[in-house]
């Protein structure tokens, strides 16, 4: 009996879940203001930091409310974060993926859903998943960066390559790009590669390490800036600074004041305002009932180089 | 008869020692694949790079001797880390009296190695007041004080520390760095404490048979607290190593520095179950684990199979421990 009485009440639970759910679908919101959620991959990197925040302050902007998601690096966690960014009722998802293939499923659920997605920096390798997507072109910047390593070693020298994390995309996007254009020119040796986890630390204990077996060096590649800053600290301290030369990839500000200094080569400035704002704006030109939004929006990265670092200096 | 015992003084020798036979084969191996590896240069740089895991080993091993353990000290670490830099670059202000506190390099070190200390308190009471267990208490540590970190630095790195401030990570003295005396100091204090001093006796008490050092009369909550404090402060030292040596509070510091203390810790033979373990033991734990890292980048070994090589390590390290517990 009393299990009766228990069960009935599951029942009726689970039956007004269903009730309520549908009838949130379906009815549809009378506000102006929509809710849009920010979905970031890490933010434990200040690169992704601006990213969100940009992207909030971009809605926030246009009238809509915007909250952050922080994925941690992880997929499943990501995966949570769009169920619950489902449920609650939001509007657009701008999204920093984890995996370019591992979140697809994610943005799957959302369309299914009939909630817009639009992507940020990282690709998804998928068409006609996500709304569009908002992309930084990581490959390109390296083969711009990997043209520059070539002109200011004169074509030949022994360097380093620190790339990032091992199971990221964007580490083989911008390994790949570099060596596209190095590996044409045979006099420039590859002496060590090695991982720096896209991370300043690590990056410095690595090429303590890598200066002990390989001292004479021309040059070294970082994947990231941070790692670039790790890796001229080590230089700094085997007193090589003025003789190796040092190329980063992002455009943090550190690196762009380093640069000014003569003390790092070269960074590809990557501009994730705005990558941000125009996922933003898309957002809020597909709540005023556009459909048609290019599949996918290459925001290029630029080479800073002493010659032109001047107009990347932040008042 | 007379065999047998020799064959068995033998073979507790070769226990006592296993570690350091693991090490020197480890360098031995290393020195015929590259002649680098036993230059004094590389081994300097081997001391000074794992000089930071060595301060977090010591709290951990005093953690795991007291049968608990500590998940928390990267992020406290981190933590202290941000706030030693923090206090250093913008110093303090208080807007309700209108004032602006600046703070010394001496100053914002204690700074730091206070919160990281107050953080291992808080690990510690939540353990012995709240019984909460050590691995979801420093668990839950881990996450609060990485949240604070992100909190006092917006996510962003605090950088341009100063030339003063390096020297503690940066600088030499009497040909060794620096990060390398501070890890010395902490070891000879921390053999000090086990070998020598009633707290010692008290942690490997607790850690051998809780209830039968409960009944002996030991204060278990202060002893545990004070553990974790230790652990927490030693953690913090640790931040401002990393800190300084970098010229700069990264938020993301320390991630996955428990790991590599905890694993410092069981391949220098201490006993996960608590009780049994020395400090001297997780030094070589450290030791060894900074060889390794370093050998494999002077061999220029993938780092896809450094992981793997890394992970069988530390395997082969239990699998022999636990070998000779069964025994």
């Amino acid at each position: 009996m009393i299990s009766n009485v228990k069960n009935f009440g599951l029942f009726l639970i689970f039956i007004s879940t269903f009730i309520l759910f549908h009838a949130c679908k379906q009815k549809p919101r009378q506000r102006d203001t929509k809710k849009i959620a920010v979905v970031i991959s890490t933010l434990n990197n200040p690169w992704f930091m601006v990213l969100a925040e940009s992207a909030v302050k971009e809605a926030e902007s246009l009238g809509h409310e915007a909250k952050i998601f922080d994925s941690q690096n992880s997929t499943a966690l990501e995966a949570d974060h769009f169920e619950n960014a489902i449920v609650s009722g939001y509007d657009a998802i701008l999204f920093n993926p984890t995996d370019s293939d591992g979140s697809i499923s994610n943005i799957q659920q959302a369309k299914i859903a009939g909630i817009p997605v639009f992507c940020m920096d990282r690709e998804v390798n998928a068409k006609g998943v996500a709304t569009s997507q908002i992309l930084s072109d990581s490959y390109s910047g390296c083969v711009a960066i990997g043209k520059h390593f070539v002109k200011s070693l004169d074509k030949k020298g022994r360097y380093v390559e620190i790339i990032g994390m091992v199971g990221d995309n964007n580490t083989w996007n911008r390994s790949s790009g570099f060596h596209s254009v190095v590996d044409n020119y045979p006099d420039l040796i590859m002496v060590a590669q090695q991982s720096g986890e896209f991370d300043r630390n690590k990056s410095m204990e690595v090429m303590e390490s890598i200066l002990q077996a390989q001292p004479d060096i021309d040059a070294v590649f970082c994947g990231n800036d941070p790692m670039a800053m790790g890796a001229y600290q080590a230089l700094v301290a085997a007193g090589l600074e003025d003789k190796v030369k040092v190329f980063g990839f992002d455009g943090a500000s550190e690196v762009i004041t380093s640069i000014q200094d003569g003390k790092i080569q070269a960074t590809g400035m990557q501009f994730p305002e705005l990558m941000a704002k125009t996922a933003a704006a898309f957002a809020d030109q597909y709540f005023r009932g556009e459909r048609e939004f290019p599949e996918k929006t290459p925001v290029s990265v630029e080479l800073v180089t002493e010659e032109n670092v001047r107009f990347y200096i932040e008042n | 008869m007379e065999k047998s015992t020799s064959i068995r003084n033998y073979r507790d020798i070769l226990i006592k020692f296993q570690s350091l036979l693991a090490l020197v084969i480890l360098c031995f191996v290393l020195a015929m694949m590259t002649d680098i590896f036993f230059t004094s240069s590389n081994m300097l740089n081997v001391m000074r790079q794992i000089s930071v895991n060595i301060c977090i080993s010591v709290g951990m091993t005093l953690v795991i001797l007291t049968g608990g353990i500590d998940l928390s000290v990267g992020s406290i670490l981190a933590l202290s880390g941000a706030l030693t830099a923090g206090f250093l670059k913008f110093g303090l202000e208080l807007p309700f009296f209108d004032t602006f506190i600046g703070f010394t390099i001496f100053g914002a070190v204690l700074i730091g190695i206070l919160s990281g200390t107050a953080l291992g308190t808080f690990n510690g009471l939540a353990i012995t007041v709240f019984r909460v267990p050590p691995f979801v208490a420093t668990l839950a540590m881990l996450t609060i004080a990485r949240g604070f970190t992100m909190l006092y630095t917006k996510g962003f790195p605090i950088s341009g520390l100063g030339q003063n401030y390096a020297f503690i990570g940066t600088g030499w003295l009497l040909g060794i760095p620096v990060p390398v005396w501070i890890a010395l100091t902490v070891v000879a204090i921390a053999f000090f404490v086990t070998n020598k001093t009633r707290l010692g006796r008290y942690i490997y008490a607790i850690g051998g048979n809780e209830s039968a050092a409960q009944l002996s009369g030991i204060n278990i909550r202060k002893i545990k607290t004070i553990v974790y404090a230790i652990a927490g402060g030693l953690a913090a030292l640790g931040g401002i190593i990393v800190t300084s040596r970098l010229d700069s509070a990264q938020p993301n510091a320390g991630a996955s520095y428990e790991l590599d203390a905890i694993a410092a810790v069981v391949i220098g033979g201490t006993s996960l179950s608590g009780g049994k373990g020395t400090i001297g033991g997780t030094v070589l734990g450290a030791i060894i684990i900074g060889v390794l890292n370093n050998g494999l980048v002077l061999l220029n070994v993938s780092p896809f199979w450094q992981q793997v090589i890394k992970g069988f390590v530390i395997l082969l390290a239990i699998i022999i421990d636990k070998s000779n517990t069964r025994k």
